[in-house]
């Protein structure tokens, strides 16, 4: 028996040994497999094998491919987004083109992490969705060949991107990278409302204090006091907001406080950064004078507490529920989509006016967001991929792609441009969350165009009217980020990683007082010393090449 | 030579234990010193097609730029600064804790004691931050409506730099207290009670109880907890200080796991981040290694 017992046991410590050593081997092997290929040779491998595929892909017109094939693609899963397997567009468009995209959709919270991790341990899917792929890792991960060379897929199989990129010749300089290619494709933005946030200011608030609409920084300081004391929205208690904004997050450059005031300064947000082009000088503004003065005018609207004191705080959804509340009395936002049921109470007005009369509005480039959308090396079939994702940068695959089916998601309106249906427009969940179910562009980052014709949700006449009041202030030419090449990417990175953390420390602190004005030389002299000069001097370099 | 022949012998003799323990080294060979051989990167310009051995060795570039990191020196203060404060206040609380608990007569008072003390240690990091938030808000928080019923005026806790440590040291000792004295408890049960029975005998007083017999009897425990403490020394509650960072705390809030979360994995910066760790792990090492030997040189009670 106990004999027995041993031997058991004996058995079973050398299976799960065994089982332990052939799991740590397997791994190894595929270790050194993935460190021997060079990029030279993957790349090689792939053309090869996509040769051999491209019979499969025919060159234009539906299906896309004759035999059906799947894709593996990974993308971004916005708060407003259903799952991806389940949206109605995918699901009629696999019907449509014969390619089974199998979805590993991450929310987008932790998305970073997970797709940061992928390309760490080289397990790649086929491609990359709404994936906010940065300029660094473009190039990066581009030409260590993780990332295909796209332009001679677009010339060949993407009709409609190549029409954009004639049409738009910044966006080709905006993604293509220093060695000639590019990696990843943006989104497009056609539409110019799509490219700026709004200033929103309750108008219900303003008819019933009998004030107009501010002109200057100092007729804004009036009506945000009234709004605070006088009780505009009549329930007797001073619980009105007068002023708020975004947290700093990830996708925004600079201060969300900051930017809403910035060109009533004269500041400007060119080249993806907080910069200022000036007769074709580069001037990175963290220590002018001018931010400073900015400075202690916000923080004049803090001490007043006129700025909601949650700014630093907040989360989005905390902000996009005081946007819906009706109880704020000013902020930015793109579009009212937020905030549909007191749209009526709410104009978009021009940006106020500083002291030294200037009086900036600032936008986006029409590549408004790079990196959407990219294909890997371990993709079979990168023309049908080029030729799945063309389809929604021209009108009608961008109309397909925003509304769906028409007659069971949109109807035609009598100016030929499309309308969601009513139910979708009245649903409870709001329409970003009821569009988000079949489609992924609520939550933005989608790769797609975005144009007039296709814009009805973010383009109501509303906008279209705050638009027009930027309209006159917007910079005549905005320059998108540039790309750097590797090793002048990590000499920026490196800068700003230490600066921008500074900057953005410090300028809350100036604001909520924990750090009084007297201080501003020594902030001055902090950020020379972490070589701001250096940093200016790189992004005027990619300025004049770009020129 | 003739001692290990002897061992060996015995080892032969008991080969069916042994077999026993292989499982168990197995799994710290595989899982534990197998990856260390990633470490190497801290040492090599990372690209992930290159593989790990394949990428190009760069030397101490990765170190050199985090020493001459403008924020080099806070991360190490803030680090060093939270992990001081946790082990000068955070640890001896347990232990007093225990002693109180096992002095209480009713049996009633103490489940019930223990049981709310334990209570906090189930909650989740996220929900504890939360809370913090809802309390410590400056205009709906209780703690500042309290503060505003005595005539003070609100305290933004939850966005200075001067209250950051102290909310997340007090708001650590408040969940934490009543599970780590858990194991101080079982040592004190374990007391031989004649001794205190021949101390009541003697005379002696309560106080002069604990002080003569409870705390000498646990105090094998407690060097164990503080080498394993220190061993930790460096590794501040990470996922607990992330959540509480802001822009207007994070000069108190910056430490190097939190640095390395940042860099490391939300910018893809692998190689520099594993600088940054190893750095880390050093130093806890470097500490493991001196508070072990101290302790068994003057208590006579060490890990190894």
């Amino acid at each position: 028996m106990t004999n027995w017992k041993k031997k058991t046991g004996y058995l079973l410590s050398v299976l799960m040994l065994a089982s332990a050593v052939t799991a740590c081997s397997s791994g190894s092997d595929k270790e050194e497999t993935s460190a021997g290929t060079s990029p030279s040779q993957a790349g090689t491998t792939e053309t090869s094998d996509s040769d051999s595929n491209a019979s499969n892909a025919s060159a234009s017109g539906f299906p896309i491919v004759q035999e059906p094939i799947k894709l593996k693609m990974f993308a971004q899963k916005s708060p407003p987004n259903g799952p991806y397997e389940d949206m109605l567009v995918f699901q009629e468009y696999e019907k449509l083109t014969n390619i089974d995209v199998e979805w590993e959709d991450v929310p987008t919270e932790g998305f970073v992490e997970r797709k940061n991790l992928l390309f760490a341990s080289n397990e790649l899917p086929d491609a990359l969705f709404k994936a906010g792929i940065t300029q660094l890792e473009a190039v990066k991960y581009g030409s260590s060949g993780m990332l295909i060379p796209l332009e001679d897929l677009i010339n060949q199989y993407a009709p409609n991107l190549k029409g954009l990129l004639e049409q738009y010749p910044e966006i080709k300089s905006s993604i293509t990278a220093p060695d000639g290619h590019i990696y990843a494709l943006p989104a497009i933005v056609t539409l110019g409302s799509g490219r700026t946030d709004k200033f929103w200011i309750n108008q219900t608030w303003l008819n019933k204090l009998g004030l107009k609409a501010p002109e200057t920084t100092d007729e804004l300081l009036n009506v945000l006091r009234a709004f605070r004391d006088n009780d505009p929205n009549g329930n007797g208690e001073k619980d009105e907001i007068p002023l708020s904004a975004r947290r700093k997050d990830k996708d925004i450059v600079g201060n969300s406080i900051i930017n809403q005031f910035i060109g009533s300064w004269g500041l400007d947000q060119q080249m993806g950064y907080d910069l200022n082009i000036n007769n074709d000088k580069v001037d990175i503004w963290f220590d002018n004078p001018e931010f400073k003065e900015l400075l202690q005018f916000v923080n004049q609207l803090y001490t007043e507490n006129l700025l909601d004191h949650e700014v630093f705080t907040q989360t989005e959804a905390q902000y996009i529920a005081k946007m819906g509340s009706g109880n704020l009395g000013f902020f930015a936002n793109q579009a009212n989509d937020p905030f549909t049921s007191k749209k009526d109470d709410y104009v978009g007005i021009a940006p106020v006016a500083g002291p030294n009369g200037d009086r900036k509005a600032f936008g986006k480039p029409v590549a408004r967001d790079f990196g959407a959308f990219a294909i890997t090396s371990v993709n079979k079939n990168p023309e049908a991929t080029i030729r799945w994702i063309d389809y929604f940068y021209g009108d009608e695959g961008s109309i397909f792609f925003r509304y769906g089916i028409e007659g069971q998601t949109y109807n035609l309106q009598s100016d030929g441009k499309p309308e969601y249906t009513d139910e979708i427009l009245t649903d409870s969940r709001g329409t970003g969350t009821t569009i988000g179910q079949f489609s992924p562009w609520p939550g933005g980052g989608a790769p797609h165009l975005i144009s007039e014709l296709n814009s009805s949700a973010i383009n109501p006449k509303e906008v279209q009217a705050a638009q027009e009041a930027l309209e006159p202030y917007l910079p005549k030419e905005i320059y998108g980020a540039p790309i750097f090449d590797e090793k002048t990417s990590k000499e920026v990175n490196t800068l700003r990683q230490d600066i921008d953390i500074y900057v953005l420390e410090n300028s809350s602190k100036f604001i909520t007082g924990a750090l009084s004005f007297d201080k501003w030389d020594d902030y001055v002299k902090t950020l020379e010393k972490m070589n701001l000069g250096q940093l200016e001097k790189i992004y005027q370099e990619a300025y004049d090449k770009n020129k | 030579m003739e001692n290990w022949r002897r061992a060996w012998k015995r080892a032969l003799s008991r080969y069916d234990l042994y077999l026993m323990l292989l499982l168990p080294v197995a799994w710290y060979v595989v899982f534990q010193y197998g990856p260390m051989y990633g470490v190497q990167i801290a040492f090599r310009d990372y690209i992930p097609v290159k593989g790990i051995t394949g990428s190009d060795w760069v030397g101490f570039d990765n170190f050199d730029r985090f020493f001459s990191s403008y924020y080099f020196g806070r991360l190490l203060w803030n680090t060093v600064s939270i992990s001081l404060l946790s082990l000068l206040i955070a640890f001896p609380i347990p232990i007093l804790l225990a002693l109180l608990v096992t002095e209480i007569r009713s049996q009633r008072f103490k489940k019930l004691l223990q049981n709310i003390t334990y209570m906090p240690h189930f909650i989740s990091v996220v929900v504890i931050v939360g809370m913090l938030q809802l309390f410590l808000d400056p205009k709906s928080g209780f703690v500042n409506l309290i503060l505003n019923a005595f005539g003070f005026e609100s305290v933004p806790f939850m966005e200075s730099e001067g209250w950051f440590k102290t909310i997340l040291v007090g708001s650590n000792i408040w969940q934490n207290m009543g599970w780590a004295s858990i194991i101080y408890i079982a040592a004190l049960s374990g007391i031989n009670p004649h001794l205190y029975e021949a101390a009541m005998v003697d005379g002696a007083s309560r106080l002069r109880r604990l002080w003569h017999i409870s705390l000498p009897g646990i105090t094998p425990i407690m060097i164990i907890m503080l080498i394993l403490d220190v061993g930790a020394f460096m590794n501040v509650g990470f996922e607990k200080i992330l959540l509480m960072q802001n822009d207007l705390n994070r000069g108190a809030s910056d430490v190097i796991q939190t640095f390395i979360y940042n860099n490391g994995i939300l910018q893809g910066d692998f190689s520099y981040s594993a600088a940054v760790g190893l750095f880390n792990s050093a130093i806890n090492f470097t500490l493991l290694v001196l508070i072990n030997g101290y302790a068994r040189r003057k208590a006579e009670t060490s890990l190894w």
